[in-house]
C-alpha cells in the first residue's frame, strides 16, 4: 500500500528550503532577498530602492509591515508620469 | 518527584485538540465525551477553561469510594481506579468537586485522567502550552515568576507615565 | 470498516426525514464534504429551480476526515443553488459545528422544502427533530444560537444559523456558527431564510471509530509539526489573517476606491500590527483563538474600543473585513473596520460582498450615476466612515431605495440603476470580487475568472505564485501527484504556466474541502504545507480507506467537473460577463496606479488572458466553449449524470 511508504512527502522535504530572518522585496521584478538588521524598524531594498517598514513577528521572523508611504507615492507617481498615464 | 498538569487557561485558544487526542489515545476512538480533559467555554466572552483531574492529595473520589477501588499512585502522583474492584456506583462522579471523574454509559465504567502513564497527550499536542506537565513543587515558582513579571511591567509603566507627566 | 457515516434527507414541507449510510463506492468517487455535496446538488435539484423556492436543496456537511484524529477538521460545507448568482452556491466555515454534527451521527444533510413557519432542526445522537423557531426568528447570529441552547437546556449544543440578513432574503446572507465563523459568499443564509429555517443545532456523544488509532495520533503530531513550522502559519498565529491583507496592500494588490486604486495608502491604522494592538489592549496578551483541533489559532478576539458599539465582544477581523470596510471604501480606520466586521457578524451577511457593493455604490455616487435621491440623503462619498456603517445596516434590513437594491446583489442592482453602472461593478458570475486587485498577477486573475462559485480566491488561487519560488521548487509542487512537464515561471507577472498552477490549485482546494480540513493546512499560503501525498496517509490511518495521491487527485477533478456540469446546466457560458468565465473590462483597460514600482502601470493583457483560459480548459478537459469533452466525462466516470447513487 503506497500510503505506508516511509520517508518524507514532497511538502515535508521542502521544509529545508525555508529561510529565516529574511524577506523578499515586494517589487515584482526585483524580489531581492532582504535581510533586515535584527530588531530594526525599516529596511531599504539595495537593488530597487523600495523602502519598507518592518515588523518582527518574533525575534527571528521579520515581515514587511508596509512601504514607507511618502517614498512609495513618490516612486509611483514618477513611474506613472514616465509611462504617460494620467 | 511526581509531576502534574499545570493549566494556564489564559493561554488556551479553545481548540479542544486535547479532548480529541485524549479520547483517541485512551480508547482508540474520536469522541470528546470520552475525553478526560474538557474545555469549558463562555463563547460570548471568549473565555475557555480546560478542566481536568487535580490528582488531589486528600481525594474526595478516593474517600467516598465504598469498595476502595480508588487509590493513590505515589510514583506518578496520580489517583487511579482499579477496575477489577470498581462496582460502577458513580459515587466518585458525584463527589468530585471539579467534575473530573466521568462515567461512560457505553463501557459502563468511570474514567479519569491517568496522566497517560507519564506522557500526557494533551500536553504533547498543545502548541500554545496552555497545559504543561510540571514538577508539583515547582508550580508555585512559575506562578511567582508570572506575577513578578506583571508587577515589574506595571512598575516600569508607572515610572514611564510619571516621566511623561 | 470504520467509515460508517450517514446522510440525512430532511423535507421541511412535509416533515419527512430519512437517513441512509453513505455507500463506500460513493465515498471512493466523491470522498465527502464539498465534493459529495456537489454530487448531491447536481442530483437533487432540477434544472432552473428557483433558488428561493422550496425545490432548492441545501446541503450541510463535514468532510471525510471530520471528527477524526486529523488536524483541524473543523470546516463545515454548505451548498445550494445560489440566490445571488443562479449558479453554484457554496460556502465553507470553521468553528465547531461539523465535528459536533459528526458526533451527533451525521456527516451530510440534504434539506429540501419550506417550513410553514420558522423552525430549526435539532440533531442529537442519531435523532433528528424539527422544532419551532418562531421565538428565535429575528434574532441576530449569536443571540439566536444562545436562544437555541436555552430552548434545549444544553449549553454544549453547537448550531449554525442565518441572521436577520438571511431572514430578509439578502442575496448574500451567510450561514454562521459561533461568534463569527461564516459560511459566506453566494448567499447560503438566504437559502436558509427562504426555507423558514433559522438554523441547525447539533449535539453528539457518539463514537467515530479510528481505523489505526496509534498511527493516526502519531501522524497527526507530524502533520501539526508541518503546519506550525511554516512561517506563514506562525505569522497567522500572532497577527491573524489581517497579515495577508497587510502584505498584499504593501505591494499594491488591494482594491481601493472600488477599482480606482490598487493600494490603500497610509493605512497604518488598519494594518495587522495595529489591529493586533487593539486586540491586546482589549483582550490581553493571549487573544488568539482557533477552530476545532487547530494549532494555527489565526482568529483574534477583540472588543470594539470606542463609538456606539464600544465594549462589544467579537472575533476577527479577518483580512476580508479589512478589505471590505477599510480598503475598498477608502476608510482605513480601525474603528470602522472593527464596527463593520461586528455588524456583518451580527446580521449574518457576507462582508466581502457588502463592502464591495458599498464601494461600487460610492464610485457611482461620486460619478453622479446615483445621487442623494437614491441614497436617501446619505453622503456616499469614499472615505465617509459613517456612511459605510449606515449602509451595512440599510442593506441587512433593506432600508431605503439603495439598501433594498444592493440587498439583491450587484447585477440586479445594476439593472435597477442602469446608466452603465454595470461597467463599474467588479464581479464574476454575479458575485463581487473580494478586496484584492489582480491586475498585476495574471494567475490570480485567471483564478477569479474561472472560480466555480463566482469571483473567489478560495477555489483555485495559486497564492504561492507571489513568492518567486525557484522553478525547481515549483516543479516539485506542481508536478505532483500527476506529472507536468509544460512551462512554469517564477515570475508572478507572467502568463506562462499559470493555467496549470490554477488547475492544480483547483484540485488541491477541492481536495481539502472533501477532507473537511482548513486551507491554511495545505498549499494555499505556504509552499511547504501538506497536500495529496500527505492526505493519502491521513485518510488511511483515520478511516482505513486506501486512496493513492493520484486517486485523490482524480476525485478532486471529478468533483470540480460536477460543479462545472451544474453551472453549465444553470446557464454558464464562457464569455458571458454576468454568467461566464470573464472579467470586468477594467482589468484590461485601467492600469494600476499605485504599489511597488513595477506594479504601477500593470494591467491584464486580454489576448494573453484569453489564451490562458483556453489552456486552462484544456487541462480540465473542456472544449473551447468550456464544456466537458465526452472523453473527459468518460475518464472521470461522469458520463451518466445524474446517476442518483445516493
Amino acid at each position: 500500500m503506497t500510503v505506508e511508504k516511509e520517508g518524507l512527502s514532497t511538502a515535508e522535504s521542502l521544509r529545508k528550503a525555508r529561510t529565516y530572518g529574511k524577506f523578499r522585496c515586494h517589487n515584482p521584478t526585483c524580489m531581492e532577498r532582504i535581510q533586515p538588521e535584527k530588531g530594526k524598524k525599516t529596511a531599504k531594498c539595495p537593488t530597487c530602492g523600495m523602502e519598507y517598514r518592518v515588523h518582527w513577528v518574533n525575534p527571528n521572523l521579520p515581515r514587511i509591515r508596509g512601504p514607507v508611504w511618502d517614498v512609495n507615492r513618490k516612486l509611483a507617481e514618477a513611474k506613472l508620469k514616465e509611462m504617460g498615464v494620467k | 518527584m511526581a509531576k502534574t498538569l499545570y493549566i494556564d487557561y489564559q493561554k488556551c485558544t479553545g481548540c479542544r485538540l486535547c479532548e480529541l487526542v485524549c479520547a483517541v489515545f485512551h480508547d482508540g476512538i474520536s469522541n470528546p465525551a470520552r475525553s478526560r480533559i474538557k474545555v469549558m467555554k463562555w463563547e460570548s466572552e471568549g473565555l475557555y477553561i480546560p478542566m481536568s483531574c487535580q490528582q488531589c492529595q486528600d481525594a474526595p473520589c478516593m474517600n467516598v469510594c465504598p469498595v476502595k477501588a480508588i487509590s493513590r499512585d505515589e510514583e506518578l502522583g496520580r489517583i487511579v481506579v482499579d477496575y477489577d474492584v470498581c462496582i460502577g456506583c458513580r459515587a466518585c462522579v458525584a463527589a468530585c468537586p471539579f467534575g473530573a471523574m466521568n462515567f461512560n454509559a457505553k463501557d459502563k465504567q468511570v474514567f479519569k485522567c491517568d496522566l497517560c502513564d507519564g506522557d500526557p497527550q494533551c500536553v504533547r499536542f498543545c502548541e500554545v502550552k496552555a497545559i504543561e506537565y510540571l514538577e508539583v513543587d515547582d508550580m508555585s515558582i512559575y506562578k511567582k515568576r508570572d506575577a513578578a513579571t506583571r508587577i515589574s511591567v506595571a512598575g516600569k509603566e508607572a515610572v514611564a507615565l510619571q516621566a511623561a507627566m | 470498516m470504520p467509515l460508517d457515516r450517514k446522510i440525512a434527507y430532511i423535507d421541511l414541507t412535509t416533515g419527512d426525514i430519512q437517513t441512509k449510510p453513505i455507500p463506500l463506492d460513493v465515498r471512493k468517487k466523491f470522498l465527502g464534504g464539498r465534493g459529495l455535496d456537489a454530487y448531491l446538488l447536481y442530483n437533487h435539484t432540477e434544472k432552473g429551480c428557483d433558488p428561493l423556492g422550496p425545490k432548492n436543496t441545501l446541503m450541510v456537511s463535514g468532510g471525510i476526515l471530520t471528527a477524526t484524529c486529523a488536524s483541524a477538521t473543523a470546516r463545515t460545507q454548505i451548498m445550494a443553488n445560489s440566490p445571488l448568482t443562479g449558479l453554484l452556491g457554496s460556502a465553507n466555515m470553521g468553528g465547531f459545528f461539523a465535528p459536533e454534527m459528526a458526533w451527533a451521527g451525521f456527516h451530510h444533510l440534504v434539506i429540501k422544502g419550506k417550513a410553514k413557519h420558522p423552525v430549526y432542526i435539532y440533531i442529537h445522537n442519531g435523532e433528528i427533530e424539527i422544532r419551532d423557531a418562531r421565538d428565535i426568528w429575528g434574532k441576530p447570529v449569536t443571540d439566536a444560537q444562545w436562544a437555541i441552547r436555552d430552548d434545549l437546556g444544553d449549553q454544549e449544543v453547537k448550531s449554525c444559523v442565518c441572521g436577520p440578513a438571511g431572514e430578509n432574503l439578502v442575496r448574500f446572507a451567510n450561514v454562521m456558527t459561533g461568534i463569527k465563523n461564516s459560511g459566506g459568499r453566494s448567499g447560503m443564509g438566504c437559502v436558509m431564510g427562504s426555507k423558514n429555517l433559522k438554523g441547525v443545532a447539533v449535539r453528539g456523544t457518539m463514537d467515530i471509530k479510528i481505523a489505526r488509532p496509534t498511527e493516526a495520533l502519531e501522524y497527526n503530531k507530524r502533520f501539526i509539526d508541518q503546519i506550525v513550522s511554516a512561517k506563514v502559519n506562525q505569522t497567522q498565529g500572532v497577527l491573524g489573517t489581517p497579515f495577508i491583507w497587510g502584505a498584499t496592500n504593501s505591494w499594491g494588490g488591494i482594491r481601493c476606491r472600488n477599482f480606482q486604486y490598487n493600494q490603500c495608502e497610509y493605512a497604518d491604522d488598519i494594518e495587522p500590527e495595529r489591529i493586533d494592538e487593539i486586540c491586546e489592549e482589549t483582550m490581553g496578551p493571549y487573544h488568539m483563538t482557533g477552530c476545532f483541533g487547530c494549532q494555527v489559532h489565526c482568529r483574534a478576539q477583540y472588543k470594539i474600543p470606542e463609538g456606539p458599539y464600544a465594549g462589544v465582544y467579537d472575533e476577527g477581523p479577518e483580512y476580508t473585513s479589512q478589505g471590505a470596510f477599510g480598503g475598498e471604501t477608502d476608510t482605513p480606520r480601525a474603528i470602522t473596520v472593527l464596527t463593520g466586521n461586528h455588524l456583518v457578524d451580527k446580521f449574518g451577511m457576507d462582508n466581502l460582498e457588502t463592502g464591495s457593493l458599498i464601494s461600487w455604490a460610492m464610485e457611482l455616487y461620486e460619478l453622479g450615476i446615483i445621487t442623494s435621491k437614491e441614497t436617501d440623503g446619505l453622503d456616499l462619498r469614499f472615505g465617509n466612515d459613517d456612511a459605510v456603517i449606515e449602509m451595512i445596516e440599510r442593506i441587512c434590513y433593506r432600508k431605503g431605495w439603495l439598501g433594498d437594491a444592493l440587498a439583491d446583489g450587484g447585477i440586479a442592482a445594476s439593472e435597477k440603476i442602469g446608466k452603465h453602472s454595470f461597467d463599474y461593478l467588479i464581479q464574476v458570475k454575479g458575485m463581487s470580487n473580494l478586496h484584492s486587485d489582480e491586475r498585476a498577477t495574471p494567475a490570480l486573475a485567471l483564478n477569479i475568472a474561472t472560480g466555480s462559485r463566482g469571483s473567489d480566491h478560495l477555489r483555485s488561487r495559486p497564492a504561492i505564485d507571489l513568492y518567486h519560488l525557484p522553478e525547481e521548487v515549483l516543479r516539485k509542487i506542481y508536478g505532483n501527484p500527476v506529472s507536468y512537464d509544460g512551462p512554469l515561471s517564477s515570475e508572478h507577472t507572467e502568463y506562462i504556466g499559470k493555467p496549470w498552477q490554477v488547475f492544480w490549485q483547483e484540485n488541491c482546494y477541492m481536495g481539502v474541502d472533501c477532507l473537511g480540513i482548513c486551507k491554511y493546512h495545505t498549499t494555499f499560503l505556504g509552499a511547504t504545507l501538506p497536500n495529496f501525498e500527505d492526505w493519502s496517509k491521513v485518510i488511511y490511518y483515520n478511516t482505513g480507506l486506501e486512496m493513492t495521491p493520484e486517486e485523490i487527485w482524480e476525485v478532486a477533478r471529478r468533483c470540480n467537473m460536477i460543479e462545472r456540469l451544474f453551472n453549465l446546466r444553470e446557464g454558464l457560458t464562457r464569455d458571458d460577463l454576468k454568467k461566464g468565465d470573464m472579467l470586468n473590462h477594467r482589468y484590461f483597460d485601467e492600469p494600476c496606479r499605485r504599489g511597488a514600482i513595477d506594479v504601477v502601470g500593470k494591467m491584464i493583457d486580454k489576448k494573453k488572458f484569453i489564451k490562458m483560459i483556453d489552456e486552462f480548459y484544456e487541462h480540465k478537459g473542456l472544449d473551447q466553449k468550456g464544456v466537458p469533452k465526452p472523453e473527459t466525462l468518460e475518464v472521470l466516470g461522469l458520463e451518466n449524470e445524474p446517476s442518483h447513487l445516493v
